[in-house]
């Protein structure tokens, strides 16, 4: 078996008994990319010199017998929102092409500490506005499944390099669904976390309020293995919470006996294909199987979360990428008449159709006159969600849902309707505005032979919940499959 | 609801070519419908999340950037400034 097949866990196991080197993984990885990347096309920048020296430092460290962290010598690819000291960081935009961060992100800081090998910076839809990955300004990411098909997104390029092996572990950003989406389309697990439990310091801001970094990895232990290391207050984002968090593996064989798990209704309506309810429904009959309990609920508030979402999203999109304006970093337009001229030929040149449309209908909402009736209305509705979640929660440990009402479309499919491509986010936006921590599980193979997700939902900081129901899962169905073969 | 694109690209300091002007409008229009579809609900307040309240750090110096690794990200810079062009008539 090759090095880059293994999970995270395994390979330090192997690290410490030392059945293999860092440096072995890394080459492993890297033999990989060289094999597979021109036709996934996961990664914009490849750190092989870099992440090569990481390997031998922690080589290096662990002949001395120091003892490291679990994640030491394993390979995280990092998102190209995400910033990373003197490595470009593009968020996928024109408007970013030359930016080379001269800090690190809080969570890269944290990758650093733990030793953790970076092979390079993922490709995503632009400034992670979008579900497919097709709104890259570079070029677009394929499905390791089935090259003819998205990897989702907008960390799509963190769930293909994960789902072929290109990388042991990612990290994605999720503001209504970025993570759990993708690795839904391509088969792995992703972790969305409770608002306020990593810090986004560092991260490109799209919609503050809803704005969430996580892991992505192929087992549950692996999720878990990075979310230790990414969790925690960090005091350079004053939304991050002051608590204290446990080894999220610790408890990942207890089981799911005791648990009560709730069915919302309105996630299995008629948006939603038959053979994904058809799968989602089986993994909880197993996980009832298991010993959990299962109880129908409803959540009558889930028909307004797509307008809420956007609404909210959107607005904040339109205040934070104000900052783009051809003056600090980034693009600046060749050729202009004055200031304001600069302004709009910058941002008109520099952001693609997607993010002009967040910007607008974000400027238009919170525009004199309309402010009430759409962004006002919609922090309403927002709390009224989470009032809806808390209430279920009375009841039940956790709820399941599908991840995406279908499984991966194809490439060029949905890019001329805006409103078909947000449609994929259906089931995954209320856990941004509540605020929740949410984590895509595969459950199973469309017709097409693509990954159908189930999206576990837990109150805030219930992450050990919803990873030990996973791990559970997981076990039933005797992992998640094998790495796909890359066909052309 | 008629939305100005116009008017909205120039509060959002964009500029959207005529030839671009119909397919925005059409889209923007479309999603409008899309999220028009609020409830009306009572109640006029919302604000920061009374589970999750934010603490405010201390004012404290700490060390920060070099000017020169700030700037070095900069389009276009003079005399550890960022140029834009002249913006007041003599």
């Amino acid at each position: 078996m090759e090095l880059y097949t293994k999970s995270a866990a395994e390979l330090s196991r192997m690290l410490r008994d030392k059945s293999c080197s860092a440096t072995e993984i890394a080459q492993s990885v890297f033999s990989r990319i060289d094999a597979v990347e021109d036709k996934v096309k996961a990664y914009i920048t490849l750190t092989r010199d870099s992440a090569m020296d990481q390997a031998k430092a922690v080589d290096e460290l662990l002949a001395k017998g120091e003892s490291l962290s679990p994640l030491a010598g394993i390979p995280v690819a990092v998102k190209d929102n995400i910033c990373t000291k003197d490595i470009l960081t593009t968020c996928a935009s024109k408007m970013l092409y030359n930016f080379v961060p001269p800090y690190n992100a809080t969570v890269m800081e944290k990758l650093l500490a733990a030793h953790t090998v970076m092979p390079g910076k993922l490709n995503m839809d632009e400034f992670a506005m979008g579900s497919s990955c097709e709104n890259s300004r570079f070029f677009k990411t394929h499905n390791p499944h089935n090259l003819n098909y998205v990897p989702g997104g907008s960390s799509g390029g963190s769930s293909a390099a994960v789902a072929s092996g290109m990388a042991t572990l990612a990290l994605g950003s999720d503001t209504g669904g970025s993570i759990r989406e993708p690795a839904a389309y391509c088969g792995i697990v992703g972790l969305k976390p409770t608002y306020g439990s990593v810090s986004r310091y560092g991260l490109v801001a799209f919609a503050s309020s809803l704005d969430q970094i996580g892991p992505m990895g192929r087992t549950v232990e692996d999720v878990a293995m990075l979310y230790n290391v990414l969790c925690g207050h960090d005091k350079m984002d004053a939304t991050s919470a002051y608590r204290e968090y446990p080894d999220f593996t610790a408890n990942l064989g207890e089981g799911v006996k005791g648990l009560t798990i709730g069915v919302p209704a309105e996630y299995y309506g008629e948006g939603v294909d038959e053979e994904v309810k058809t799968a989602v429904h089986a993994a909880i009959k197993e996980l009832e199987a298991a010993g959990a309990t299962v109880k129908e609920i409803s959540l009558p508030s889930t028909q307004y979360a797509l307008s809420a979402y956007y609404i909210i999203a959107s607005a904040e999109a339109s205040s934070n990428l104000a900052r783009f304006d051809g003056v600090k970093y980034g693009y600046r337009a060749e050729n202009y008449n004055g200031l304001i001229d600069m302004y709009e030929r910058t941002r008109s040149e520099g952001f693609g159709d997607e993010v002009k449309r967040r910007i607008m209908l974000g400027t238009f909402v919170l525009s004199s006159g309309y402010y009430d009736a759409y962004y006002k209305r919609a922090k309403l509705l927002q709390m009224r969600i989470a009032q809806e979640f808390a209430e279920a929660f009375q009841s039940c440990d956790l709820l399941i849902t599908p991840t995406a009402p279908s499984t991966a479309f194809k490439i060029g499919e949905n890019v001329d309707d805006p409103l078909k491509m947000y449609a994929a986010d259906i089931c995954t936006i209320n856990v941004n505005i509540a605020g929740l921590p949410g984590l895509n599980i595969p459950c199973g193979k469309g017709a097409n032979g693509l990954p159908i997700g189930m999206q576990l939902i837990g109150p805030k900081f219930s992450e050990a919940t919803l990873l030990k129901t996973g791990a559970c899962y997981e076990k039933i169905v005797g992992g998640f499959g094998p790495i796909p073969e890359i066909r052309a | 609801m008629q939305i100005d694109i116009k008017h909205v690209a120039k509060l959002a300091r964009l500029r959207i070519e005529d030839d671009q002007l119909e397919k925005f409008e059409e889209q923007m229009q479309d999603i409008l419908g899309m999220v028009e579809n609020l409830p009306e609900i009572s109640g006029s307040e919302f604000g920061v999340d009374p589970s999750c309240p934010m603490q405010l750090r201390k004012d404290e110096i700490t060390p920060s950037l070099r000017r020169d690794e700030v700037l070095k990200n900069a389009p276009e810079v003079k005399a550890g400034c960022v140029v834009v062009p002249k913006t007041v008539e003599q």
